[in-house]
């Protein structure tokens, strides 16, 4: 019988790579910006929609989920969690934490394997 | 498509000829004037680097979509009764809600794994914060086919604390 060969992941989820792409994309948008409840909306989706947008342009056969969490830094609490059920070859994950003077920024990528 | 084949091909054999040296899972930090930002990794290497030498290979199933689709409804009442029972009388205190976040995130997934769809892969995040006055905006986008795929999330108020669940549903294709 013919074997099907996987052609995507070539050794799982490249975790730098993601990392380094989302970093990039924080400190264009919020690098040197002051915390401003009018635009956080929109910070929240360009960081979010370029982060995508240079994942996919990495060309890896993956479905991505993106996920942005900013804050106000002040005296304040906050965690987060994430458990998944997914195949642990070829599905990863990666976290940024960005912060400045006046904001905390945490980005999630999550990125599953498509098998074409 | 031939040409990424081979290329696959290749790296297979040249990690299994090389040793690969296991990188250690560190952060790294990158000090800028104004920003700080941090990696952190969970996986380790080298039992991955293993485990991908002996990647399952699959055969096609000829399905062109999910048998049974995710049941949004079902786990929206699962996420409502999971976050209300654990935090709806609870009040804010840093280790209670660092146990907490990773708890509920483990409970919710033993339980949208208990309904039993099959083919679907879950991611589950929680996020719990101190209510304070501050502001703060939480925001997600996916990438991926919208007639197989979805998302399902609760969020979750009381006098001290905020607590924000979310479940992604990706299909196996």
């Amino acid at each position: 019988m013919e074997v099907y060969h996987r052609p995507c992941d070539e050794g799982g989820f490249n975790a730098e790579e993601a990392h380094n792409v989302v970093k990039e994309c924080v400190d264009a948008v919020l690098g040197g910006e002051d915390y401003n409840h009018n635009n956080i909306n929109q910070w929240t989706a360009s960081i979010v929609e370029q982060s995508l947008a240079h994942l996919v342009k990495m060309g890896k056969a993956y479905k991505y989920i993106v996920t942005c969490a900013v804050a106000q830094r002040s005296a304040y609490g906050f965690h987060t969690a994430s458990s998944c059920f997914w195949d642990t070859t070829s599905d990863g994950t990666c976290t940024v934490r960005w912060e400045n003077r006046t904001m905390n920024c945490i980005v999630n990528v999550f990125a599953i394997a498509i098998v074409l | 498509m031939a040409e990424r084949h081979s290329r696959k091909q290749e790296a297979w054999q040249l990690e299994q000829s090389a040793e690969s040296s296991p990188r250690e899972p560190q952060g790294q930090n990158r000090e800028d004037k104004a920003s700080v930002s941090t990696v952190s990794h969970v996986d380790e290497p080298s039992p991955r680097d293993e485990a991908s030498r002996l990647t399952v290979r699959m055969e096609n199933t000829y399905q062109l979509g999910p048998t049974r689709h995710f049941p949004v409804a079902a786990v929206n009442h699962i996420l409502k009764d999971v976050l209300t029972a654990y935090l709806q009388e609870a009040e804010y205190d840093p280790e209670f809600c660092r146990q907490m976040t990773k708890t509920v995130s483990e409970v919710i997934k033993a339980k949208v794994k208990e309904l039993m769809i099959p083919r679907y892969k879950l991611i589950v995040t929680v996020y719990i914060g101190q209510q304070d006055g501050q502001s703060i905006l939480i925001s997600s986008r996916c990438l991926w086919n919208p007639k197989s795929d979805t998302v399902s999330s609760y969020a979750l108020r009381n006098s001290t604390l905020f607590a924000l669940a979310n479940v992604y549903a990706v299909y196996f294709e």
